[in-house]
C-alpha cells in the first residue's frame, strides 16, 4: 500500500522533527560515553581529575579488568542475577497476567490497585521499606517466621549473610518489577479474540496446551518486549543495590554496574570504572543483539 | 528476506556522525559561555564542611557568630557531611571550580587529598600557626613532601563511656581495668533487660584495637615495601574472637556499623550500660535524653593487664583547603581561628578532645572523658601509613569480615579473604 | 443455589491465588503507612500490631520539621516536571516523524532509541560530572532537569509511538484533504487524541525522574540548598536514627505526588502500555 512519493518539502520535515533529540541525545548521551571511551583509554585517578592532563594508555585499562579474576566472578553473578530476576519477573508476571484475565471484576481490581499501589512506589522508599521489614530486631519478617515456628529467625540478620542478602534483594526487585510485567500482559491478553480460545477449548486443549498453541503467539512480541525490557533493567540496576548492600556483604551482591560504581568513586579509579562500564555495555548489547536484530527487521517489514 | 549486511550500517554511521558533530558543536557553545565567577577578594560567603558529630551544633553556633562579628562582610555557611560516601564528595569538591572553602578530613584520609594536589599549599602558615608544637599524629599524614596541606586541628581515641546508674544497679564500684573484669562486668551489667553493652558489628577501630593488645596489625609493610593485610593471623583471630565475646554481651546489630543507628541514641535510651566511642559521644547523648547529663562516666578501655590500658586507634581531623576555593584568603582567617588557642581551649572543654597542640593539653584538666583519654592515648596506634589506607576504608572490607566472623564464618576463613583484598588494595598503584 | 456454589468452590483456588497477591504486593506499602501512624512504643514492640491502635501524628510532623525537607521536596517536584515536560515535547516531535513519515535513517533511528534506553547512566556519572563542572553546570538544578529529560527520553519516545499508532492516520489524511496543513491536522486532531497518552507517558518520566539518586548525589556539591529529596531520603538513617516511624512517614510522604499522579492516570497507563508495546 505504498502511495506517491512526497513532496520534497516534507522530506525536510521528519529531520527537524528528529533533531531535538540527536541534539539532545548527542550532548547527553553520545558526548558523555565518548568522553568515558577517552578516560577508559587513559590514567585517570584522583590527581587527573583535579588537575587534567591525563596521559593515554592505551588499552592497559582493559587489560587490568579482563586480567583480573574478580572482574569474571562479577560477570557471573551479572548474569546469574539477571537471569534469576528476569525469570521470575517474567514467570510471575505471565501467571499474574493470567489469573487476572479469569477473575471477577471487583477482584481484578482490587488486585490491579494493588499492583499498580506497589509499581507507584518509588525505588528509595521501597528500598527502605524492606530494609525496615527486615530489620532484625523489630523487623515484621523475623517476628512472622518466629511465630511460624521458624524460631532461628529471632533477630536474625538479614543483611549480614551473602545468601539471605541477595535473597532480598531478588525480592525487592521482584516485587517492583512484577507489575509492569503482568499489567502489560493482561493489557495484551485482553486483545486476544475470545473465539481463539473457543476453538482450542473445541479441539480438546488443555489449559497447557491453549497457553503454548494460542496465548504465547499471539504475544509473542509482548512477551520479548517485556523479556528484554527486563533484563535491560535488571541488568543495570544499582540503585537498591547500592542503598541496601553497597555490593555486600563481601562482594556477594556487586553486579558490574555496583562494581564500576565502587572502582570509580570510592578507589577514585575513574579510568577502571570507565573501562568496567563501557564493557558493560558491550555485553549489555552483545546479550540483547537477537532483540534488536529482530527488532530492526520488524521496522523494515511494516510501513508507517 | 534480507539479510542484514553492511548497508544496514549506513544509516547508523550517519545518525553517529550527525550526534558527533552536534556533540562537538554542544561542547564547544557551552564551554565559551562559561565564564563566571566572582572576584576572589572580595570577602563573602565561606562555606565550611565539618564532619558529622565532630561538634556539638552549640559550638558551631558559637564560632560562626564570634566569627562572623570578627570579620564584618563574611557570612560563614557550615555544612555538616556525613561519613558515608564522603570520599567521593570531597573529591568531586576539590576537582570543581568553585569548591567549599574549609574542609575537614579525617586523619586516615588528609594523605591522599594532599597528594592529589586539589589542595592549597598552607607551609608557609605553620610558623605563625605555631606548627611545631602540633600533634605528630595529625601533622605527619597532612604533609606530603616537606609540604603541609593539612592542619591539624583535633586528635581523639576511643574510651568506654558508661551509666554510672547501670553500674551501681549491678553493684560495680570501681571501673574494670582488665579485660577479665571487664567481661565479667558486662556480664553482670547484662541482665534484667538492660544491655551490658552496645558494640555494633563493625566498629571496626575497636576491634583494631583488640588486635593491636595481641601484638597483631591490619596490614604489614615486608621488607619490599608490599604491603600485606594481616587479619588472618592468629593475633587478628585471638583479637576478633575477644571482639565477638564482648559484643555478645548487648544488643548491637551484627551487620551495621555503630552510625546505623546512631550508637548515642540507643545509648540515650539507658537500657546500655556501656558504649564504645570518643568522650564527645557524650554530648550526643545528652542532647538525646538530657536526662543522663550527670549519669555518664568514662574509663579507658581495659587492657590485658592492668599496668598497660587497650590499645586505641588515634584518631583525629585536618583541616585543608582547596585549590579551587575563591576565598583562600579569607579560608585561612578561618582555619586561624578553628586552630588558634581560644577555638582550641573551647573545642577542648566542649568536646574533650585533645588540642592540635601539646602546648594547649592543660585545657583538658579536671575533665573525666579526657582523664580517661589521655590515659587510653598512651597506648595509641595508627592504621597503616599508606596514601591508599582511604581506598581500603572506602570499600571496607574489615566490617564485613567482622560481620561474617560474628554470624558464625571461620575466622580464618574470612580472615584470609579479607587479607587478600586488603593486601589487594594497599599495593595498588594510584 | 448449588451449581453457583459450586462455582464458587471452583473458582475458590484462584481466588486465593488472587489474594496472596494482593497481600504480596500491597503489605509493604501498607507496612510503611502504618509504621509512619504508630507511637514509637508500638513500633518498637516485640509483637507488632497489624492496625492503626493509636494513630499519632507525630511522625509526620518530625519528618516534615526536619531541616530542609521542604526545600528539598520542591526541588525534587521542580527538575522532575522540568524534565518531563521538556521529555514529552522532545519526544512527541520524534514519536511524530518515527511514526507517521517514511525517511531515510528512520529505522536506525528507532534502533539508536531502543539503545539508548541501555545506556547504563550510573557509569556516565564521572564524566557527566566532568561535562558539568567544564560548563559550568555543578550545583544547579537545571542540569539535572537536562540529564533527567535525557534518561526518560527513549522510553518516552517509544511509548508515544505506541500511542501514536493507535490514533488512525486516516483521519489526519482526511483533514490534510480538507485543506489543513500538516501541523494543524496534528494539532487539531490528532493531539485531543493523543492527549490521554501523553498523560499516562509521562507518569513513567515522572516515577525515574523522581526517583533519581546518583546524580543528584554527584551533580549537586556546594549548594546543598539544590539537593533533592532521594538523596536526603537515602540517608534516612543519618537523618532519623532509630526513628523508623520518621523515616516511615518521610517514606510516605515522597511516595505522595507518585501516587497522586497515578490515581489519576491508572487506567491509561496500562493500555498504553499495550499499544506501545504491540507496536514497538
Amino acid at each position: 500500500m505504498s502511495t506517491a512519493p512526497p513532496p520534497a518539502r516534507t522530506r525536510v520535515w521528519p529531520y527537524l522533527l528528529v533533531a531535538p533529540t540527536v541534539v539532545g541525545a548527542a550532548y547527553l548521551l553520545v558526548y558523555p560515553l565518548l568522553r568515558n571511551l577517552l578516560i577508559s583509554i587513559q590514567h585517570f585517578r584522583m590527581a587527573e581529575l583535579i588537575h587534567g592532563g591525563a596521559p593515554f594508555v592505551g588499552l592497559d585499562n582493559y587489560t587490568a579488568l579482563l586480567g583480573d579474576p574478580e572482574f569474571w566472578t562479577v560477570v557471573r553473578r551479572t548474569l546469574a542475577w539477571t537471569a534469576v530476576n528476569t525469570a521470575l519477573i517474567t514467570g510471575l508476571g505471565t501467571l499474574i497476567a493470567l489469573m487476572l484475565v479469569r477473575l471477577g471484576r471487583r477482584m481484578r481490581l482490587a488486585v490491579m490497585s494493588a499492583l499498580v499501589l506497589t509499581w507507584a512506589t518509588p525505588v528509595i522508599a521501597a528500598t527502605t521499606i524492606f530494609q525496615w521489614l527486615f530489620q532484625s530486631r523489630f523487623g515484621v519478617v523475623n517476628w512472622t517466621l518466629d511465630q511460624l515456628g521458624l524460631h532461628q529467625f529471632h533477630d536474625y540478620a538479614w543483611f549480614a549473610h551473602d545468601g539471605s542478602t541477595f535473597v532480598i534483594l531478588v525480592t525487592l526487585i521482584v516485587w517492583q518489577s512484577v507489575p509492569f510485567a503482568a499489567l502489560t500482559l493482561y493489557g495484551g491478553l485482553t486483545t486476544i479474540p475470545g473465539e481463539l480460545y473457543e476453538s482450542a477449548r473445541l479441539d480438546g486443549a488443555g489449559p497447557w496446551q491453549t497457553f503454548r498453541l494460542v496465548t504465547f503467539p499471539m504475544l509473542r512480541p509482548l512477551f520479548a518486549l517485556v523479556t528484554s525490557l527486563e533484563v535491560i533493567w535488571t541488568f543495570k540496576c544499582f540503585a537498591q543495590i547500592w542503598v541496601v548492600s553497597q555490593g555486600g556483604p563481601n562482594g556477594a551482591t556487586t553486579t558490574l554496574p555496583v562494581y564500576a560504581f565502587q572502582i570509580a568513586q570510592s578507589l577514585h579509579k575513574y579510568d577502571l570504572g570507565s573501562a568496567a562500564s563501557m564493557l558493560t555495555v558491550l555485553i549489555l548489547i552483545a546479550a540483547l543483539v537477537t532483540t534488536l536484530r529482530r527488532m530492526y527487521r520488524q521496522e523494515g517489514e511494516e510501513t508507517p | 528476506m534480507r539479510t542484514p549486511a553492511r548497508p544496514r550500517l549506513l544509516p547508523i554511521a550517519a545518525a553517529l556522525a550527525l550526534a558527533l558533530t552536534g556533540a562537538a558543536l554542544a561542547g564547544c557553545s557551552s564551554t565559551s559561555s562559561g565564564s563566571s565567577g566572582q572576584a576572589a577578594d572580595k570577602p563573602a560567603k565561606l562555606t565550611v564542611w565539618i564532619m558529622k558529630d565532630s561538634l556539638t551544633d552549640g559550638y558551631l553556633q558559637r564560632f560562626k557568630a564570634d566569627y562572623e562579628a570578627g570579620h564584618p562582610g563574611t557570612t560563614l555557611d557550615i555544612q555538616i557531611q556525613e561519613w558515608d560516601g564522603i570520599g567521593q564528595k570531597v573529591t568531586s569538591a576539590l576537582a570543581s571550580k568553585d569548591a567549599p572553602d574549609v574542609i575537614e578530613v579525617g586523619n586516615t584520609q588528609v594523605a591522599q587529598y594532599a597528594a592529589s594536589g586539589g589542595v592549597h599549599d598552607l607551609s608557609d602558615k605553620t610558623a605563625e600557626l605555631n606548627g611545631k608544637d602540633w600533634i605528630p599524629g595529625l601533622a605527619e599524614p597532612g604533609k606530603i613532601d616537606g609540604k603541609q596541606y593539612g592542619i591539624p586541628w583535633y586528635a581523639a581515641n576511643r574510651v568506654v563511656i558508661y551509666n554510672k546508674d547501670l553500674f551501681a544497679q549491678a553493684g560495680i564500684t570501681a571501673p574494670p581495668k582488665t579485660r577479665d573484669e571487664w567481661i565479667a562486668d558486662t556480664q553482670k551489667l547484662n541482665s534484667g533487660g538492660n544491655d551490658g553493652i552496645y558494640l555494633a558489628g563493625q566498629t571496626w577501630y575497636a576491634l583494631a584495637g583488640f588486635v593491636w593488645d595481641e601484638g597483631g596489625d591490619l596490614a604489614v609493610k615486608g621488607s619490599d615495601g608490599k604491603w600485606k593485610g594481616a587479619l588472618d593471623t592468629p593475633q587478628a583471630q585471638a583479637g576478633i574472637g575477644f571482639y565477638k565475646q564482648l559484643q555478645a554481651l548487648g544488643k548491637g546489630p551484627k551487620d551495621a556499623d555503630e552510625a546505623k543507628p546512631p550508637q548515642a541514641e540507643v545509648f540515650a535510651q539507658g537500657h546500655t550500660a556501656q558504649l564504645i566511642s570518643t568522650p564527645g559521644g557524650a554530648n550526643a547523648i545528652i542532647k538525646a535524653n538530657p536526662a543522663l547529663k550527670d549519669k555518664l562516666g568514662f574509663f579507658p578501655i581495659p587492657g590485658k593487664s592492668a599496668d598497660k590500658p587497650g590499645a586505641v586507634f588515634t584518631g583525629g581531623s585536618d583541616l585543608v583547603i582547596p585549590e579551587s576555593s575563591k576565598h583562600q584568603a579569607a579560608a585561612y582567617e578561618v582555619v586561624k581561628a578553628l586552630t588558634g588557642d581560644k577555638w582550641q581551649t573551647e573545642m577542648a572543654k566542649e568536646m574533650s578532645y585533645v588540642p592540635n597542640r601539646t602546648s594547649l593539653a592543660s585545657a583538658l584538666a579536671g575533665n573525666d572523658g579526657a582523664v580517661a583519654m589521655a590515659a587510653g592515648a598512651v597506648n595509641g596506634h595508627a592504621t597503616p601509613n599508606s596514601p591508599n589506607w582511604a581506598a581500603v576504608e572506602a570499600n571496607n572490607p574489615i566490617k564485613q569480615y567482622m560481620t561474617q566472623v560474628l554470624t558464625g564464618t571461620d575466622p580464618a576463613t574470612a580472615g584470609k579473604t579479607t587479607s587478600d583484598a586488603i593486601t589487594k588494595a594497599l599495593n595498588s598503584t594510584s | 443455589m448449588t451449581a453457583t456454589a459450586l462455582r464458587r468452590l471452583r473458582r475458590a483456588p484462584l481466588n486465593l491465588a488472587a489474594l496472596a497477591v494482593l497481600v504480596t504486593s500491597a503489605f509493604p506499602v501498607y507496612w510503611m503507612v502504618i509504621t509512619a501512624f504508630k507511637p514509637t512504643t508500638e513500633i518498637q514492640s516485640d509483637t507488632p500490631t497489624f492496625l492503626p491502635l493509636h494513630p499519632t501524628l507525630d511522625h509526620f510532623a518530625t519528618a516534615v520539621s526536619a531541616p530542609g525537607f521542604g526545600t528539598y521536596w520542591r526541588n525534587s517536584l521542580y527538575v522532575t516536571l522540568g524534565a518531563v515536560l521538556l521529555a514529552l515535547a522532545v519526544a512527541l516531535l520524534a514519536a511524530f516523524a518515527v511514526g507517521r513519515m517514511r525517511w531515510h535513517g528512520r529505522r536506525a533511528f528507532i534502533l539508536l532509541v531502543f539503545i539508548a534506553q541501555m545506556a547504563p547512566w550510573e557509569a556516565l556519572l564521572i564524566p557527566m560530572y566532568v561535562i558539568a563542572r567544564d560548563t559550568d553546570m555543578l550545583d544547579s538544578l537545571s542540569m539535572l532537569t537536562l540529564v533527567y529529560f535525557m534518561t526518560t527520553l527513549p522510553f518516552t519516545i517509544v511509548t508515544l509511538r505506541g500511542f501514536l499508532a493507535a490514533v488512525p492516520a486516516e483521519l489526519e489524511e482526511a483533514a490534510l484533504v480538507d485543506g489543513c496543513t500538516r501541523p494543524q491536522a496534528f494539532r487539531r486532531i490528532t493531539f485531543p487524541l493523543l492527549a490521554p497518552g501523553l498523560l499516562s507517558t509521562s507518569l513513567f518520566g515522572f516515577i525515574t525522574a523522581w526517583n533519581e539518586f546518583a546524580f543528584a548525589n554527584t551533580l549537586i556539591i556546594k549548594n546543598q540548598d539544590a539537593r533533592t529529596l532521594p538523596v536526603w531520603l537515602s540517608s534516612f538513617a543519618n537523618v532519623f536514627g532509630t526513628d523508623w516511624g520518621a523515616t516511615m512517614a518521610a517514606a510516605s510522604l515522597f511516595m505522595l505526588p507518585v501516587l497522586i499522579v497515578f490515581l489519576f492516570l491508572q487506567n491509561k497507563v496500562t493500555t498504553g502500555m499495550t499499544a506501545g508495546a504491540v507496536k514497538g
